[in-house]
C-alpha cells in the first residue's frame, strides 16, 4: 500500500540534552492524526527505547517514521560500532550500559525486548559499520 | 454545565495573560475579549487566578440557600482548616459554620481516610497499567481526557472523597433526625476551586452527586471570619491526620505510605509528568498524585490564605491535634461501605477509539504546516491565539485568517 508520509528525525551521540524530544515529537505528531491510544503507546514506546539505544550506545544515527494507509515503519539506523551477540541483546535484562549511565535510570536491559514486544514485525541487523532495526506496526 | 465561572465582557481588557497561561489553548481572543472554548476548558482556575482585571466570576451557591432545605450540611474541603490564623482550632472552624446557619458538619477528612484505604487496596491489587494515577482533582481527570486520553485507563477508579464525605453525613442526618427525608436535607460542600465546583454540577464517571449546593470559600469566608470570634463552645469532631494530609501536594502519597510513588503539583509540572508516563516512562512507579494547583488544594483558587501559609497552618494542626481526638466511627464501616459501592466511579467507559482517517489528517497537518511556516514563530499573542501554531491551526479551520497576525502586516507595511 501507499506510503502517505514520512519523518525523518536524527540523533546525536550521547545527546542527552535532547533526549526524548524526537519519540515526543513522533507521538505528537500521531496524537494529532488521531491514531488510537493503543497504537499511540505501542510507538511511543519503540521509538524511545530506540532513541535511547541510539544516544546511549551508538556513533549516532537517524529514525525514519513512515506512516501508511494500513501500517506503520519505523526504521532506527546508526553509525556502528554495532552489536556483537544480537541474540544475547535481544535477552531481557542483558545491558552492557555502564554505570555511570545507569545512575541515570538506564540500563534495565528492557529497551530492544520491550521494541520486539511492541512491534508486529521486528528485524534487527547489525554490524560494525551499524545497527538496523526495522519494527513495523499494522493498524487494525 | 461545562464551566463555573464566566466571563465579565466589560472588565475583559484582551491582554491575553488568561489565553497564555491555559493549559489547553481554550481561550482565544475575539474582538478584544477573551473566548473560551467550553469543550476543552478543564476549570483548573488558572485564568481567574491571572486575570489582572477580576474580570472573570466564579458561580457559587449562597447562604441563602440554606432555607431550601430543612436540614443543612456543610462539608468544608480540608483545605478551609489552613485558612485561618494558626492554632484556630478546628472544632471552632465547624462552629463558626453552625454559626451561619448549618446544622451539621461533616470532616471531608475522615472520607479521605476511608479513600485513602480504597486506593491502597486498589492499588495493591491491580498491578497492571503502572502508575496508576489519582483521580481526585477533577482538572486533571478532563486534562487527561482532552490531552491525555491514552493515559484515562491508568487514572484509579475510585470516588473522591467529598462525594463519599457527602453520602456519609446524609446518612448522620437522617441517624439524628429519622423523620427526615432526601429532599428535606441539602449538603452544602465548601469548595476550595472551579473543577470541585464542577464535579458537582458536571459529575465525571456518575450519574449524580450526592451534594447539593457548593459554596466557593471565598464567597463564605468573611462571613466564617466574623462568626470564627463569636463561637466556642459545642464540637463536632476532630479531622482524621490521614485525611487531612490531602489537603496539601504529597498528602496522597504520605497517607497511602506507598514506596514508588510520585507527587506532583502544579499544571506545568503535571503536563511534563504526563508526558513521561505517555513515553512508557514511569512504569516503576505504582501510584502518582497529580494535583493542578501549585502546593495541592491549598493552593485553589478559592482559598483564601497563601498556599505556603496554609501548607504551614496544616501541618501545625498535624502536629498539635490532641490524642483523644475523637474517632469517627463510619473509619470502622469500610468495608461495608465498599460493598455498597460507596467507592465505584466508572471513568474508563469514556474511552472512545475512532479510527482515524490517516490520509486525511496528514493533509490538513501539512496545510498547517504550510500555515505555520509562513507566521513569524514569536509566540506573540497578538492575533488572539496563544502559540503561532494554534494561530495556523485557526487559520486552517478557518476560524481566523493571515491578516491576524500582526507581525507580518507590520512587515508588508
Ligand atoms: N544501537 C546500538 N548500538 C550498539 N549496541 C547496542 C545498540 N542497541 C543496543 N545495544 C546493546 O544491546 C544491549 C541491550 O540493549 P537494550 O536496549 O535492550 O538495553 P539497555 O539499553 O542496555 O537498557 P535499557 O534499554 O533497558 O535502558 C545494550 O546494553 C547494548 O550493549
Ligand atoms: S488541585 Fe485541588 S484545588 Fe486545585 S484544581 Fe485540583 S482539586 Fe481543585
Ligand atoms: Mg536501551
Amino acid at each position: 500500500m501507499k506510503k502517505i508520509k514520512c519523518y525523518n528525525y536524527k540523533i546525536d551521540k550521547n545527546d542527552f540534552v535532547n533526549a526524548g524530544k524526537v519519540s515526543s515529537e513522533i507521538k505528537k505528531n500521531l496524537k494529532k492524526i488521531g491514531f488510537t491510544n493503543r497504537i499511540i503507546r505501542r510507538i511511543a514506546v519503540i521509538s524511545y527505547e530506540g532513541e535511547m539505544n541510539i544516544i546511549i550506545h551508538s556513533e549516532g544515527g537517524e529514525i525514519d517514521f513512515e506512516i501508511y494507509e494500513d501500517k506503520i515503519i519505523l526504521k532506527i539506523n546508526d553509525k556502528g560500532p554495532g552489536i556483537d551477540d544480537v541474540n544475547l541483546a535481544m535477552t531481557e535484562g542483558y545491558s552492557t550500559a555502564p554505570s555511570e549511565i545507569r545512575e541515570l535510570g538506564f540500563g534495565a536491559g528492557m529497551g530492544l525486548p520491550n521494541i520486539n514486544n511492541c512491534s508486529d514485525n521486528f528485524n534487527i541487523t547489525s554490524s560494525k559499520n551499524g545497527t538496523k532495526i526495522e519494527s513495523t506496526i499494522c493498524l487494525e | 454545565m461545562k464551566r463555573t465561572f464566566y466571563l465579565e465582557k466589560e472588565k475583559c481588557m484582551g491582554c491575553t495573560n488568561c489565553m497564555r497561561k491555559c493549559p489547553t489553548e481554550a481561550i482565544r481572543i475575539v474582538k478584544g475579549k477573551a473566548v473560551i472554548d467550553d469543550d476543552k476548558c478543564i476549570n483548573c482556575g488558572e485564568c481567574i487566578r491571572v486575570c489582572p482585571y477580576n474580570a472573570y466570576t466564579s458561580i457559587t451557591d449562597k447562604i441563602i440557600d440554606l432555607k431550601d432545605y430543612k436540614f443543612n450540611i456543610a462539608i468544608p474541603s480540608t483545605t478551609v482548616y489552613g485558612q485561618f490564623t494558626l492554632g484556630t482550632e478546628i472544632c471552632k472552624i465547624h462552629n463558626a459554620l453552625i454559626g451561619l446557619g448549618f446544622d451539621y458538619v461533616y470532616d471531608e477528612s475522615w472520607a479521605a481516610e476511608l479513600v485513602t484505604k480504597a486506593i491502597k487496596e486498589k492499588v495493591i491489587s491491580d498491578k497492571i497499567l503502572r502508575p496508576k494515577i489519582s483521580s481526585n482533582c477533577p482538572a486533571m481527570v478532563r486534562l487527561i481526557k482532552i490531552k491525555y486520553p491514552g493515559l484515562l485507563e491508568n487514572i484509579i477508579e475510585i470516588e473522591a472523597p467529598m462525594e463519599i464525605a457527602a453520602r456519609l453525613a446524609i446518612k448522620k442526618a437522617k441517624k439524628i433526625d429519622k423523620t427526615l427525608k432526601d429532599e428535606d436535607i441539602g449538603v452544602f460542600y465548601i469548595s476550595p476551586c472551579p473543577a470541585k465546583t464542577l464535579s458537582v454540577k458536571e459529575p465525571i464517571g456518575k450519574d449524580k452527586s450526592y451534594i447539593n449546593k457548593v459554596i466557593s470559600l471565598k464567597e463564605i469566608y468573611g462571613d466564617m471570619v466574623r462568626e470564627l470570634k463569636m463561637h466556642s463552645d459545642r464540637c463536632f469532631s476532630n479531622p482524621s491526620l490521614t485525611g487531612l494530609k490531602w489537603s496539601i501536594s504529597g498528602g496522597q502519597t504520605d497517607a497511602c505510605d506507598f514506596e514508588n510513588s510520585i507527587a506532583v503539583s502544579g499544571l506545568e509540572n503535571v503536563i511534563d509528568i504526563l508526558e513521561e508516563i505517555e513515553m512508557g516512562k514511569l512504569e516503576h512507579i505504582k501510584y502518582l498524585e497529580i494535583l493542578s494547583c501549585n502546593g495541592g488544594c491549598v493552593g485553589g483558587t478559592y482559598n483564601f490564605e497563601n498556599p505556603f501559609v496554609a501548607n504551614s497552618n496544616i501541618k501545625h494542626i498535624l502536629k498539635n491535634i490532641k490524642e483523644e481526638r475523637l474517632i469517627n466511627d463510619d473509619i470502622e464501616k469500610y468495608k461495608e461501605f465498599k460493598k455498597e459501592g460507596y467507592f465505584d466511579i466508572a471513568i474508563h467507559e469514556d474511552i472512545e477509539e475512532k479510527k482515524p482517517n490517516i490520509k486525511e489528517a496528514v493533509e490538513k497537518m501539512e496545510r498547517i504546516e504550510k500555515i505555520y511556516k509562513k507566521l513569524p514563530k514569536l509566540d506573540c499573542g497578538s492575533c488572539g491565539a496563544p502559540t503561532c501554531r494554534a494561530l495556523a491551526e485557526d487559520i486552517e479551520e478557518g476560524k481566523k485568517t493571515i491578516d491576524n497576525c500582526v507581525i507580518l502586516k507590520l512587515e508588508e507595511k
